[in-house]
């Protein structure tokens, strides 16, 4: 079970809005962090991710455990949400 | 192989959701034609991840490529377009139908339209791999914006690198472009990138090859090139690769469809392979110009084809 989820995104991604398109269709709700906006957090993303890139989904489990998915990759988005 | 008549069927499949593949959709769908549309990507595609779009009709002072995307998108879905998101593995050739292996399971249809553009090309250098996502891109719209306030180096010398160079130095100190022979960039991106030249933002390096992309302790420290016979390093936080594209064709060979020598598949006049029933539009089109605009152009033409390979074939709405 999802606890929380957190997606660290930029402006002008095209492929951050897939992801929360297919979160909320899903009915999943999730916290946002545009690091256009926030560029204090990009080092946060970096660490949590070990990649320069957006979107990264931060998947926070019922027991705190977190799974971290790059990009738009629905492969890994899908079961980690499940 | 499943029963066909438990394969779910459509009158048109269209296998990818870029600009050609979406005017296509917008054309079958106000004429009720049944459409399903397959991306294994993000609707747009690499308009998409386009900064600016100054070149499509219509929009005087230009327009986001993300933006023009989901205005295609939109306007496909508000006539009936369904995008699936999912990939199409293989064609077959089943006589009046089309069977598709997709990740969605097999799949029927009348008529194919495959519109799956082009994807930007890799150099192949050392190190670009290694540093992948970690100091090496191929979108600058997605990753640019980590590079705040430092140096890039931009490989390449058309269209794409021009634009996304000039749209890196929101972000970037400054960039070296570096470019393998001269740049083939359109005379008003240009005279466009001069401005960020005399501004001392971008400096051009024409005749560089790029060797090899070096870096320590996981982050990317330098590109190393040769120009003139003679090697140079050029000190940079990350690197962004706009060197041409890819055709998208992988999963048709072994199809039976005619691809040319660079992967591109063949039409005839009408836009159809030699596959009756599989037709064709945008950059993944044999003799395609690459341009936003052709491949709307081409996606509305496929339509109208496929309407009359319809008609002379089934009615849309009859099995």
């Amino acid at each position: 079970m999802v606890k929380n989820i957190t997606i660290f995104t930029t402006t002008t991604c095209a492929y951050c809005p897939m992801v929360k398109k297919y979160l909320g269709a899903k009915g999943l709700q999730y916290d946002e962090v545009n690091l256009d906006q926030n560029p204090e957090r990009q080092q946060e993303a970096l660490a949590i991710s070990g990649a320069l890139t957006v979107p990264v989904t931060v998947i926070t489990k019922q027991d705190d455990t977190k799974e971290v998915v790059v990009g738009y990759n629905l492969a890994k988005l899908a079961p980690a949400v499940a | 192989m499943a029963e066909t008549t438990e394969t779910p069927r459509h009158d048109v499949i269209i296998v990818g959701a870029g600009p050609a593949a979406l005017s296509a959709a917008i054309y079958t769908t106000r004429e009720d034609i049944d459409t399903l549309l397959f991306e294994r990507g993000v609707p747009g595609g690499l308009a998409a991840i386009t900064d600016w779009v100054d070149n499509y009709p219509g929009f005087a002072d230009g327009i986001a490529g993300l933006e023009l995307a989901g205005n295609l998108q939109k306007q496909a879905e508000r006539f009936g377009a369904v995008i699936e998101l999912g990939e199409v593995l293989k064609i077959h050739d089943e006589g009046k139908w089309k069977r598709l292996e997709t990740t969605s399971g097999d799949m029927l249809a009348k008529a194919v339209l495959i519109a799956t553009g082009s994807d930007y090309k890799k150099i192949g250098a050392p190190g670009e791999a290694e540093y992948y996502a970690r100091g090496v891109h191929y979108c600058a719209t997605c990753d640019g914006a980590f590079y705040r306030d430092k140096r890039l180096v931009v490989i390449g010398g058309g269209n794409s690198a021009i634009q996304e160079a000039m749209f890196l130095t929101r972000f970037a100190t400054h960039i070296d472009l570096l470019v393998r022979s001269t740049i083939k960039a359109s005379d008003i991106l240009q005279r466009e990138l001069q401005k960020y030249v005399d501004d001392g933002k971008v400096t051009v390096h024409l005749g560089t090859v790029t060797d090899e992309i070096v870096g320590e302790a996981g982050a990317v420290t330098k590109v190393v090139g040769t120009q003139d016979g003679k090697k140079v390093e050029f000190p940079t936080d990350g690197v962004f690769v706009f060197v041409g594209l890819k055709p998208n064709s992988e999963f048709l060979e072994g199809c039976g469809i005619e691809l040319d020598h660079i992967h591109l598949v063949k039409t005839d006049e009408n836009l159809q392979t030699n596959m009756k029933g599989v037709f064709v539009a945008g950059d993944i089109r044999s003799g395609a110009t690459m341009q936003i605009a052709s491949a709307a152009g081409e996606g509305a033409t496929a339509a109208l084809k496929i309407r009359e390979y319809l008609e002379g074939h089934a009615h849309p709405i009859q099995n």
